[in-house]
């Protein structure tokens, strides 16, 4: 009698409950357990996520709490998929100093999958930033993107099908990406607005553009200089561009291996950039863009750059012929992919000389392709000598 | 007890548990609460906001105490289309005084309370209410702490709540329409990632700009908000109103032109961000209500890492075309990769998005 009694009893309050959760419903205790942990978290704090496929319909934010580690059971073990998200954008968002993110998988966020700002000492290792579905502008922009920090050092990480950046480091100081992998993203590695920065030992392969020094106007952290590029392996990033219009990286060719736009103070040495069919390395300025800005603190131009003891090999086949750089590839050189192109545009403002912009070009191989493209002037007087660019 | 009474008296169990997960109708009783404020900054926050005793009597009615003053904003944020009742709350002796920016700069131990939520029918605004959550911005020793309480099956009380939730909550428009979301509370640092200057934590709304105006209070009469703080002893003496330009109100055309409204909304409702010392400090986006700057308003300003944000379109604001200006899609849109703000809002501000439409179409001048 009573059994019957307490049977009825559990069904009709089982009636008033929701569905038993499906396993792609959200973990909410999970969830509840890690963002309180967050919340309370002291300076020191390791807070651990176990292993498994974990999914989450909002992100993981930690704010103020210095030195505390995120920490996964291992980059393919542990994997947050916020393929639910309802609110908030990131898979995790970081506001604290020296914060440390480890072992662990971000996979299909509605935006970007790991956002840290305005911190210092940063280090993410062992992290993969992913979308499951392929290369699609709808994905999120930017997989792993520290931003306004000082001190990035990202290690052993992997990123894939960003629509904009896989790695990304912007308006940094002190920047360390090395031993990572950045494939099949628009751009591999981008360092934009950043001062000192490095990218080493790295792989960039399969992305529209490989490796990225850029330097925008109208950014609070102003113009940009130093970057070490070198010891990578910048192979075949000829991906089709799937950026959204409207971002600079959605003007980026499909076939290039390296860019310098308004880049100042950069050296690149010692990479392996093979199989672009559209070209090698660009140095550019921003009005290559033909991008307006307003703000009178912004150098357009690039100069200081330094290419030597690089492996160039291009690919044999016909340039990209979506994207305007492309296209003028097509025009100006007979279909035939290049290995170094500059723009040629000078700053008037620099004393006049054969090469007032200081590009230097170290790069003694066989039937190199290098062209000063006289961008300015319509592409009327385009220059193949290497001459003036000579290393001092 | 016979068998047939155990039956009967299942059977009303079972209809009594079938009503009470009907939505429930008003009850005329709840948790009650007499007696002054309780509150002191160092031990806070307390586990319930029946705690605090801001109101008195049926919690859920949201009376309030003693020295508990209600105040609205000229020019709310909009957070889903919630209602949402706001109070202060000062010790006694304590007053706060104001900023060169025309902000208020409150006194230690002051509390701002704010109550989200939302009537069955909107167009009967105080009948039949259904409590969100109840956030508190509590100052103490110089530093303000958000904190939130949610509400409980019965709205008898609301308990702390520091991880976030997610509610489902249905209503009927102005309009007539059901409407069916669920309502997102957020997480404590999520509070932060609004109320942020320098990476502090600060109230946005109460400004003189957005304070002056009247309003009726619990004792019947209506009177300027900044004079009723002042005669209450909340406000430090002074003509305030004078001194800054009072805030249109967004949707009222008498209050400003087009304009005025269109920059009253970016700057309530995006601004906190937006700011050169807000959390979007970066984007180099920024919407306050004086912004004279065009790029910085982002006229004629590419995104700097909107991704799909951008909607494909390349600049902020474009003069006289809305549908080229991302500023306009992302408030279009409900997607959480796509929507501005980030946080607050899963759905879209139809009225707004018309006013900024117009605002847009209005502006002179091109990109080219």
């Amino acid at each position: 009698m009573k059994f019957i009694q307490i049977a009825l009893l559990v069904a009709l309050c089982a009636a008033c409950n929701s569905k038993p959760a499906a396993p792609e419903e959200p973990d909410t205790a999970l969830y509840n357990d890690l963002q309180t942990q967050l919340i309370n978290a002291k300076p020191g704090d390791i807070i651990k996520i176990p292993a498994g496929t974990h999914y989450f319909d909002r992100p993981l934010l930690l704010d103020g709490v210095k030195g505390v580690t995120i920490q996964g059971a291992g980059k393919d073990q542990t994997i947050l998929s916020f393929l639910g998200h309802k609110a908030g954008a990131e898979g995790l968002k970081i506001t604290a100093d020296s914060v440390l993110i480890q072992d662990l998988t971000v996979t299909d966020t509605k935006g970007d999958a790991i956002r840290v700002q305005d911190a210092k000492n940063v280090t993410l290792r062992n992290v993969k930033a992913t979308w499951s579905g392929g290369a699609k502008a709808s994905n999120g922009g930017y997989g792993l993107y520290p931003v306004g920090c000082d001190g990035v050092l990202i290690d052993k990480c992997e990123a894939s099908f960003a629509s904009d950046a896989g790695i990304y480091v912007g308006q940094s100081r002190n920047v360390l990406v090395t031993n990572s992998y950045a494939h099949e993203n628009v751009a591999g590695i981008e360092i934009e607005n950043c001062t000192d920065a490095e990218v080493r030992y790295c792989r960039a392969e399969k992305n529209t553009g490989g490796i990225l020094v850029f330097d925008l106007p109208n950014l609070p952290a102003g113009n940009g200089k130093s970057c070490k590029i070198h010891h990578n392996k910048i192979i075949n990033n000829n991906h089709r561009n799937f950026a959204p219009e409207g971002n600079i990286v959605a003007t980026v060719a499909p076939g290039t291996g390296m860019i310098f736009l308004a880049a100042k103070d950069v050296e690149a040495h010692h990479n392996e950039v093979i199989g672009h069919k559209t070209m090698g390395a660009a140095i550019a300025s921003y009005h290559i863009t033909q991008l307006k800005w307003d703000d009178k603190n912004y150098d357009p131009f690039t100069y200081n750059i330094k290419l030597y003891n690089n492996r160039f090999e291009r690919k044999r086949a016909i340039p990209d012929l979506s994207k305007d750089f492309g296209k003028m590839v097509n025009v100006y050189f007979k279909g035939k992919p290049q290995d170094i192109l500059y723009d040629g545009i000078l700053d008037d403002k620099k004393p006049k000389g054969s090469n007032p912009m200081n590009i230097c070009i170290d790069q003694p191989q066989n039937g190199l392709r290098f062209a000063n493209i006289d961008a300015a002037n319509d592409f009327k007087n385009i220059q193949t000598d290497l001459k003036p660019y000579q290393c001092k | 007890m016979s068998k047939q009474k155990w039956i009967g008296t299942l059977f009303v169990l079972a209809l009594m548990l079938l009503y009470s997960c009907q939505n429930q109708s008003p009850q005329k009783e709840g948790l009650t609460v007499a007696g002054p404020v309780q509150f002191a900054a160092d031990k806070a926050p307390f586990p319930k906001l029946s705690d605090y005793a801001f109101f008195t009597g049926i919690q859920r009615d949201l009376q309030p105490n003693e020295g508990v003053l209600p105040y609205e904003l000229i020019t709310p944020l909009f957070t889903d289309y919630a209602h949402k009742s706001r109070f202060v709350w000062m010790p006694k002796g304590a007053q706060a005084s104001v900023d060169a920016e025309g902000r208020l700069s409150f006194p230690d131990e002051t509390v701002l309370i704010k109550n989200f939520y939302y009537p069955a029918d909107f167009t009967q605004p105080d009948r039949d209410w259904d409590l969100m959550e109840t956030r508190l911005l509590l100052k103490n020793k110089g530093e303000w702490q958000a904190v939130t309480y949610v509400w409980d099956e019965a709205e008898n009380d609301a308990e702390l709540n520091i991880v976030g939730d997610i509610k489902p909550v249905s209503w009927q428009d102005e309009k007539g329409h059901k409407q069916n979301i669920e309502y997102i509370v957020p997480n404590k640092t999520q509070c932060k990632s609004c109320h942020n200057r320098d990476g502090v934590i600060e109230p946005i709304g109460p400004k003189v700009a957005n304070l002056n105006k009247a309003l009726r209070y619990p004792d019947g009469r209506t009177e300027n908000q900044l004079s009723r703080w002042q005669k209450t002893g909340y406000l430090v003496a002074g003509d305030h109103g004078q001194q800054f330009a009072k805030l249109a109100a967004w949707d009222d055309p008498r209050s400003g032109s087009m304009r005025d409204r269109a920059m009253a909304y970016l700057d309530v409702n995006c601004g906190h961000c937006h700011h050169p010392q807000g959390p979007a400090h970066s984007s180099g986006l920024y919407l306050q209500v004086d912004q004279s700057d065009p790029t910085h308003l982002g006229i004629c300003k590419p995104p700097v890492a909107a991704g799909k944000g951008s909607g494909g379109r390349q600049y902020g604001i474009v003069p006289g075309q809305p549908n080229a200006s991302i500023l306009l899609y992302r408030m279009e849109k409900t997607d959480p990769g796509i929507a501005m703000p980030e946080i607050g809002r899963v759905m879209v501000h139809q009225e707004a998005v018309n006013l900024i439409r117009d605002w847009i179409a209005e502006l002179e001048g091109n990109c080219n």
